[in-house]
């Protein structure tokens, strides 16, 4: 008989912590820099996931808040030689605030409206980035030479690792919490919760200003990782969908879900490269995503879930807002 | 006995339409009114109204002699209105326990970080209404009709309501599921929960009812103990049509 053994997230954390800390140990530079894609796309991805996953705020804009985090942090070390300690904290905030421009159409549009609202925003601000002060913004060419934060595949490796595993833990962390539940609540119905006392309009704004915060953080790092940034490259409908795929591939409504769909994601497109160097590896990715997502609509994470619930000798417990946290 | 609800003269168009025309009534403290009408009176209207989904074009609600006509939802939920859903609308991902926790929660976003969940007074609240030990673990999607309407009633009690709005409360229930949600309701009555009931079900309304208003095409017609008033000429001729 199977004995029964309970999931340690503390400890599952620390594990997926440990290994992925050990890991540049044996992998190459070029392997590292795979890691370091995933990484920043994993944030990304929880950014995505929090506001969307949770709230069912479905974001196609996303890249604007990442564009004007990585935007504002090149202008002012690039343009204004601000050192990177000041211009990434400061490019946080004006991706807060912008979150909060991107909020106020979530105050009279739900659905499918919302997303192309979003979607609106993030053209919008592609057609800005090169009209409005290209000395700035460096017009359709972007900016180039932007100081890196540290230098080399191994240094960026634990740099990337850090950013994602603090910001992922502390989405975690915020998910278990009361607040973390009731914002699961108003993707599943928005006026059960304002008709159980909570203020929706209040709880959107922290899940949009979380999300922002993280979509700053994660845009602000990746654009100095690159030491590049181009409006095309930021503002381009299938960075959404790549955001998007890796959350539903994952699991949505999680935090690993995302994680786990960043790296299946990223490794899948890198190691068809050799066998399929042309457009053929998206069709054999397109594909992917869509079975999995047909026939497993709640993603990896779910396989999993049913593979440890073998494992433990019983059947999956029954679907939990945040399980994954 | 004090007014703790009061709806005073208000109207509500939908653009020509005039859904509640002029409506007054009030609901004194322990008090359990019914709110009946024929199809198509006003009754959700004006209860959406009290609620606060909708705003009412004149007139004024208040709660405790409070002014709320202008308040929105959530905020009248948490001056002790509980409401529940005509189609009982459970949060369908969270198990019964997490249902009523949502309930329960402060609207301060600090105490919903700082604090966690008071699991002891979930589990009052889940066998309060009927459900069993364990069962606070079921989704909703495991549920009858008779419990979910068992943790409608939960969730609107675990935000500490001084009057429950209840929205068709007995509708898609078999024969035992209504005696079962009845004497649920009739424990609450005894507890001195003030009441206001909206259901097309009159024979299982009358024990339950201290009065009753009667509404047809938005207004008014009949006020008063429910015997009385359902044997009231103007009632019957609205119910029967003619």
């Amino acid at each position: 008989m199977a004995s029964e053994r309970s999931f340690n997230p503390y400890l599952g954390w620390a594990i997926f912590a440990v290994l992925l800390a050990l890991f540049p140990l044996v992998a190459s530079g070029g392997t590292l820099r795979i890691f370091i894609m995933a990484f920043y796309l994993a944030i990304f991805a929880m950014s995505w996931d929090f506001l969307s996953g949770r709230t069912g705020y479905v974001s196609f804009g996303h890249p604007f808040l990442i564009g004007i985090g990585s935007y504002a942090s090149a202008i002012l070390s690039y343009r204004y030689g601000v050192p990177l300690f000041i211009s990434i904290p400061a490019a946080v905030i004006i991706t807060m605030i912008a979150g909060t421009l991107f909020f106020l159409p979530a105050l009279r549009v739900r659905g499918s409206y919302f997303a192309l609202v979003t979607l609106a925003f993030m053209e919008m601000t592609y057609r800005l980035t090169q009209v409005i002060r290209p000395d700035l913004t460096g017009g359709t060419r972007g900016i180039s030479g932007l100081p890196p934060i540290t230098t080399g595949a191994f240094n960026n490796y634990y740099l990337a690792l850090v950013l994602m595993l603090a910001i992922a833990i502390l989405l975690w962390a915020l998910s278990r919490t009361r607040l973390g539940l009731a914002l699961s609540a108003i993707g599943m119905d928005e006026d059960a919760v304002s008709g159980s006392g909570l203020d929706a309009t209040k709880l959107k704004l922290f899940a949009f200003m979380t999300s922002a915060f993280v979509a700053g953080v994660g845009g602000a790092f990746y654009t100095h990782y690159l030491q590049s940034i181009a409006p095309r490259a930021m503002f381009d409908i299938s960075f959404v969908f790549t955001i998007i795929v890796a959350v539903l591939i994952g699991g949505a409504g999680t935090i690993i879900g995302p994680i786990i769909g960043a790296f299946f994601l990223t490794f899948l497109l890198e190691y068809l490269r050799p066998v399929f160097p042309g457009t053929e590896r998206y069709f054999i990715y397109g594909t992917i995503a869509l079975l999995l997502y047909v026939y497993r609509p709640k993603g990896i994470i779910s396989i999993l879930d049913e593979l440890w619930g073998r494992w433990r000798g019983r059947a999956p417990a029954p679907e939990k807002a945040s399980a994954h946290g | 006995m004090a007014k703790l609800l009061e709806v005073d003269n208000v109207t509500k168009r939908f653009g020509g339409l005039v859904a509640v025309n002029g409506l007054s009534f009030h609901v004194d403290e322990g008090e359990s009114l019914a709110l009946i009408g024929p199809n198509g009176a006003g009754k959700t209207t004006a209860f959406r109204l009290v609620v606060g989904d909708h705003r009412p074009n004149s007139g004024a609600v208040r709660l405790k002699g409070e002014d709320i006509t202008r308040q929105p939802v959530h905020a009248r939920i948490n001056r002790g209105i509980g409401r529940t859903y005509q189609v009982p609308r459970p949060f369908h991902g969270m198990p019964v326990s997490d249902n009523i926790r949502i309930g329960m929660m402060p609207n301060r976003l600090w105490q919903m970080l700082r604090h966690g969940p008071d699991t002891v007074k979930e589990r009052e609240i889940a066998a309060r209404v009927g459900f069993k030990p364990g069962e606070e673990a079921k989704s909703p999607g495991e549920l009858s009709m008779g419990d979910l309407r068992k943790l409608e009633l939960a969730r609107a009690l675990a935000a500490g309501p001084s009057i429950m709005l209840l929205d068709e409360v007995f509708a898609g229930l078999t024969v035992g599921e209504i005696a079962l949600i009845s004497d649920l309701l009739a424990e609450e009555r005894k507890r001195g929960m003030t009441l206001i009931i909206v259901s097309h079900d009159l024979r299982s309304l009358g024990p339950l009812v201290d009065r009753a208003v009667v509404m047809s095409f938005g207004s008014v017609i009949a006020e008063g103990p429910f015997d009385k008033v359902m044997a009231d000429k103007a009632v019957r001729d609205a119910y029967l049509g003619t």
